[in-house]
């Protein structure tokens, strides 16, 4: 159980970063052809087992994995050219291990944390890898020896130092008015209540939140700040001459490098791993009637799903029949699961298992609003054209660093002033 | 034990990269095992306790500074026949280690007379971030401000100099 325990956290940082991009590609493209319209890749399948598309990302991927690795022959410092992916993805990896998935939890004597690395340092060890992850994108710019890849390096690294400024600022805010950099504490400020809205970041500091969320898109290279990869003036930027997995790693870390964004927006502005107005006690203490609710939920969500499933799952593939085997999947899932929570609804179970399933509800609330941050990184990736590069340097240096400095001036005043935030 | 192998592997690898970073013979290098230097160096501030050391060595320095440094290395584009040719460079290293040994000599000395207890204990607090903002708010004050003081000046005076040829 300790170990168990202890490796819990990394883990889940492991999947919430390598496993979901996957997931991340395909919601990209299936949001995208939500968006113009149109289907998106569904056709793609194992004996009949399409997923509604995943199987074409994970086909992407194994295409990426058993490339030709090639090495262009103009390149003559091939270390630097070889390292940089590896760079780019090591620090969007690093910058998860501090996301609280799951408040801490107190079995008999010993008292586990739910981030991969039990550290205090919070925000701090994010800011210190996002900025590590630039090197990356220099190294892998320069080492190129390519016109185009200096140019889109050049323009990545000039935004990145730019907006880190003005992130910085807007979680200097946010720690003057939290009073504390460790997330795991963050989290349990916001689930107090301000007369009746729960004390979210978003709530209580909301210019801080958009400074945060547009420097966020700007760090990682996201629309509309991607004319560091802007394909009709310079090809793709910084990964011009990189195929095979070598390209591979500068995608995964970018996906990575924007779900460990969303992780900490999700921490620092709503709420974490928390639902609104309800703490981790409360929770432990009424767990039995939590269990009804999520059962009452499973079987609603579950009932309607099938019937969503059953009415638009009509592509007929060869080898087995989909609908089918969909079908007997969510009922029997829904089945067992239902069964299993009554089990710990009915039964007098013991306060470690109470706390165990308090920690499982919290990952499934964290991931829920984690993949609610993607859908929103995606769908603005689809929804707003490309910000010219001079555009982009305006709107970080003469309005978003303004803006965050006399935010952290107002909310130093008021905190100073000793109006109360929360209770 | 551990802590011990650690540092060792920590300071071999500073050790290293400095000497690559004056060795070098161009600036990319440099510049590159630099930042191993630097991130090493912070690696052993984390194993000395002081984590907010630890994480403001790499956003600061690692993180900031030397991408700057090396932003302006891409920009200048420097060719491999633009460089100097540094044919006396061992020597003019010899000479210099020469000159500075006796100052090593004094810092060893010292550090070896000095009572330093390995391995104190610190308190539980130590090299946090709260304890270093008190002692640097309370007991440090008028060197903190004189410090923001220079860094304002120096701040100003860059931007007075790059302005001039407008």
């Amino acid at each position: 159980m300790n170990t168990v325990l202890i490796l819990l956290p990394l883990v889940l940082t492991i999947l919430y970063s390598l496993a979901t991009v996957p997931i991340l590609v395909w919601m990209e493209r299936r949001i995208a052809g939500l968006i113009q319209d149109r289907l998106g890749p569904n056709r793609c399948h194992i004996k009949g087992v399409r997923l509604g598309g995943i199987i074409q990302s994970i086909a992407d991927m194994m295409k990426l994995v058993f490339k030709e690795e090639f090495l262009p022959s103009h390149i003559k410092n091939k270390f630097y050219y070889l390292v940089a992916p590896s760079i780019a993805f090591m620090s969007a990896f690093l910058t998860f291990m501090v996301i609280p998935y799951a408040d801490t939890i107190t079995l008999g004597e010993q008292t586990y944390s739910m981030q991969a690395l039990p550290t205090d340092l919070g925000v701090l060890w994010f800011l210190a890898f996002a900025g590590l992850g630039v090197y990356g994108i220099i190294l892998g710019g320069w080492a190129s020896h390519n016109k185009y890849a200096i140019l889109g390096a050049m323009r990545a690294t000039a935004q990145v130092i730019g907006y880190e400024v003005a992130m910085g600022l807007s979680l200097v805010s946010m720690l003057i008015t939290y009073g504390t950099i460790s997330l795991n504490e963050m989290v349990s400020y916001q689930t107090q209540s301000f007369f009746i809205i729960p004390a979210w970041g978003i709530f209580i500091q909301p210019i801080a939140t958009i400074i945060f969320i547009v420097t966020a898109f700007a760090e990682t290279n996201r629309t509309p700040f991607d004319a560091a990869e802007g394909e009709s003036e310079i090809v793709a930027g910084y990964h011009t001459e990189y195929g095979a997995m070598k390209f591979g790693l500068f995608f995964v870390a970018e996906y990575i490098a924007m779900a460990a964004s969303g992780a900490l927006i999700v921490t620092l502005f709503l709420g974490g791993y928390q639902l609104p107005y309800l703490n981790t006690a409360d929770l432990v203490n009424n767990f039995e009637l939590l269990l009804w609710g999520i059962i009452i939920f499973a079987l609603v969500t579950s009932v309607l799903f099938l019937k969503w499933m059953q009415k638009h799952n009509i592509f007929a593939m060869s080898g087995i029949n989909e609908t089918k085997l969909y079908t007997t999947l969510i009922i029997g899932f829904t089945v067992f699961a239902v069964i299993l929570m009554s089990y710990y609804a009915l039964a007098n179970s013991s306060q470690s298992a109470k706390e165990i399933g308090v920690m499982l509800l919290q990952f499934a609330i964290f991931t829920v609003k984690l993949f609610f941050l993607h859908f929103v990184f995606i769908w603005v990736r689809w929804t707003l054209p490309r910000f010219r590069y001079d555009q982009t340097q305006k709107l970080g240096w003469n309005i978003l660093l303004p803006l965050s400095l006399v935010n952290i001036f107002i909310t130093a005043v008021v905190v100073v002033a000793g109006v109360n935030y929360g209770n | 034990m551990q802590n011990e192998i650690l540092f060792f592997i920590l300071s071999l690898i500073t050790i290293v990269s400095s000497l690559v970073m004056i060795s070098a013979h161009r600036p990319i290098d440099s510049a590159l095992s630099f930042i191993v230097t630097l991130v090493s160096i912070a690696a052993l501030f984390g194993l000395l306790n002081a984590s907010f050391l630890f994480v403001v060595q790499i956003i600061i320095y690692a993180g900031a500074i030397l991408s700057l440094i090396l932003f302006i290395i891409m920009f200048l584009n420097i060719k491999d026949e633009n460089l100097p040719d540094e044919k006396y460079k061992n020597y003019w290293l010899l000479g210099t280690s020469l000159i500075i040994a006796p100052f090593s000599a004094i810092l060893v000395d010292l550090i070896l007379r000095s009572n330093i207890a390995v391995n104190a204990a610190v308190h539980e607090n130590f090299g946090t971030i709260k304890d270093v903002g008190l002692t640097l708010f309370s007991e440090w004050v008028l060197p903190f401000e004189l410090v923001s003081i220079l860094l304002l000046v120096a701040l100003v005076g860059a931007v007075t100099l790059s302005k001039k040829e407008v």
